[in-house]
């Protein structure tokens, strides 16, 4: 279990608590005009469920299917961190929000050497 | 007892699907038995479709891959508006039969439309499509099995979960392993690229199971597990108790597997055996079979003509004890009277409700009068909900409290003490929503 902010992050909650609270937290967030890009994470893979997005505000909702703790990081392609999200147990769930502006972007999980294992994928915003 | 009356139907769409409106209770059981289950089991003679609104929440679509709990809200939309429910319910049972979990979105809904295509089909070309499955083989490790280092966890299952049960040894489960090997997941920079068979990871040499000897591959696997004695036998006593709670005799289970083997393995035939044999129809007025969540929640929302416009019963059915694409382990859920721990019979209590805020079954202001009588208040929740089946004691019971609800109101006043009866009809039609006989069917 790690710290986290508020109730908007649900890294350490079992699945079950995880769940209910997300229906108020994206209507809120669902509010301004935004899009959803599932993210899957475990050893050592980091799977986007979307090629490319709409310039705007993105949702990365990650899930982590692993064993292992994971994080999601958002970069610029020059690598340049914009974004990084709490720390996700086994099982549990976190969404991170940012606006992005066209280009293409680096995911990684940036805990131990996850991302030289292969917890990386990128992602394009048109 | 009528040989085909509305509770005949009202059991056989309950245990086939989720649950009867009283217009299909009436209509079918004039019908008759045969014209019910050609109905039942072949579906609709217009084909299979969905009707009703298509699911909105939050002002949008749904999004299944992305966004949370919109893949159980998918599925829960095809069990409510399909006009074919066995194919869902039998989706569902392979759903907990080849249980996978925590796999990637896009892999878990591939996998549940494949289960879909197959739901009454030939057995043996489900288990092809099972163990070529991306979920499946990523989930118990058959990808990426290699001739040097060959996985069990596949084979073993197989044999104890998907086909057998008993009648192997570990010997077996070790050739089949190698017999397995050769499968090679492909990925790109995160993204899934398929599975391909790679020739020069499979063990090409002769391996010996069941008692024969080959150089087995995966479709002689499969042939083998198949032609099994133990197969048959094993898999219509699961189908059997997935329909019917009192366990089949020695005869019943010959038969069904006899049907079984002369259809050429196909699930249809069988099924159809089950849906039909007298046990299923046994005590028509003490219904013995724990609704599964997903089944109590469908039913209660087609009972009652609500559709998918929140996103509660996503969070109510994982707290229930069943979140659909999450069964808890490969053995899939524990059924029967698991379902009714007290925590998960209060999220059912939840859950009625949100069904009575959400939808056709809410009480609107200024809707209901005092003065209709209690038989009257009873019958006016009674069909808001969709007329669902209540023993005689329950119904005298609510009767008797919606006689009682105005004792403290003086005579003259009840006739503008309408809040009190939409107080009287929100507890009337909770109650019927999840009192005893509606958890069970
Ligand atoms: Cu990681």
């Amino acid at each position: 279990m790690h710290a986290r902010t508020k109730g908007r992050l649900l890294a350490g909650a079992a699945v079950v608590a995880a769940l209910a609270p997300a229906g108020g937290v994206a209507s809120a967030a669902r509010r301004a005009p935004s899009t959803a890009v599932g993210v899957g994470a475990r050893e050592f893979r980091l799977t986007a469920y979307r090629v490319s997005v709409p310039a705007g505000i993105v949702r990365f909702n990650l899930a982590n299917y692993g064993q292992d703790v994971h994080d999601l990081v958002v970069a610029t392609a020059g690598g340049r961190r914009l974004a990084r999200s709490v720390e996700v147990r086994p099982g549990g769930r976190t969404t991170l929000r940012l606006r992005l502006r066209p280009g293409s972007y680096r995911l990684v999980c940036d805990l131990a050497d996850h991302a030289a294992l292969g917890m990386h994928a990128t992602i394009r915003v048109r | 007892m009528a040989d085909w009356s509305e509770q005949h139907v009202r059991r056989l769409f309950w245990r086939a699907g989720f649950g009867a409106t009283a217009e299909e209770a009436g209509v079918w059981a004039q019908r008759g038995r045969r014209a019910t289950l050609d109905h039942v089991v072949d579906g609709p003679v217009e084909g299979r479709k969905l009707r009703g609104p298509a699911p909105r929440v939050d002002r949008r679509g749904l999004d299944p891959v992305n966004e949370w709990g919109d893949d159980v809200l998918w599925w829960l939309d095809q069990m409510l508006r399909t006009n074919y429910p066995l194919v869902e319910r039998m989706t569902l049972f392979w759903h907990d039969h080849f249980a996978t979990s925590d796999q990637d979105a896009p892999l878990m809904l591939r996998q549940n439309r494949m289960l879909r295509g197959h739901a009454l089909g030939s057995f043996p070309a489900l288990l092809r499509d099972v163990t070529h499955d991306p979920a499946m083989q990523l989930f118990l490790s058959l990808a990426d099995s290699s001739k040097g280092a060959p996985n069990e966890n596949y084979a073993r299952e197989l044999m104890e979960l998907f086909t057998l049960g008993s009648g192997y040894g570990e010997r077996d489960i070790r050739e089949t392993a190698r017999a397995l090997t050769g499968f090679r997941s492909n990925w790109k920079d995160g993204r899934f690229g398929g599975i391909a068979f790679d020739r020069e990871q499979h063990d090409g040499g002769v391996k010996r199971i069941f008692g024969r000897a080959g150089r087995f591959g995966v479709d002689d696997v499969i042939a083998l597990v198949c032609d099994h004695p133990r197969h048959a036998p094993f898999l219509v006593a699961k189908l059997w108790s997935y329909f019917i709670a009192e366990p089949p005799s020695r005869e019943t289970v010959r038969g069904l597997a006899a049907t079984y083997r002369r259809s050429g393995l196909s699930i249809k035939p069988v099924v159809r055996a089950i849906l039909e044999h007298p046990m299923l129809y046994r005590r028509l007025d003490a219904p013995d079979m724990v609704k599964w969540p997903v089944v109590y929640v469908a039913g209660a929302m087609r009972a009652s003509r609500t559709f998918v416009t929140a996103g509660y019963p996503t969070w109510l059915l994982a707290s229930m004890g069943q979140q659909l694409f999450h069964p808890p382990s490969v053995a899939g859920w524990d059924w029967g009277a698991a379902w009714l721990s007290s925590n998960s019979m209060k999220q059912r209590f939840t859950f009625g409700n949100h069904l009575i805020e959400n939808g056709p079954a809410k009480v609107e202001k200024g809707s209901v009068k005092v003065t209709i009588g209690a038989r009257g208040h009873y019958a006016l929740a009674h069909a808001a909900v969709g007329s669902p089946q209540v023993s005689t004691h329950t119904r005298e019971v609510l009767t008797h409290l919606a006689a009682g609800w105005f004792h403290d109101i003086p005579a003259s006043w009840r006739a503008k003490a309408g809040w009190r009866a939409e107080s009287l009809q929100r507890t009337l039609r909770h109650l019927l929503l999840t009192c005893p006989e509606s958890q069970l069917c």
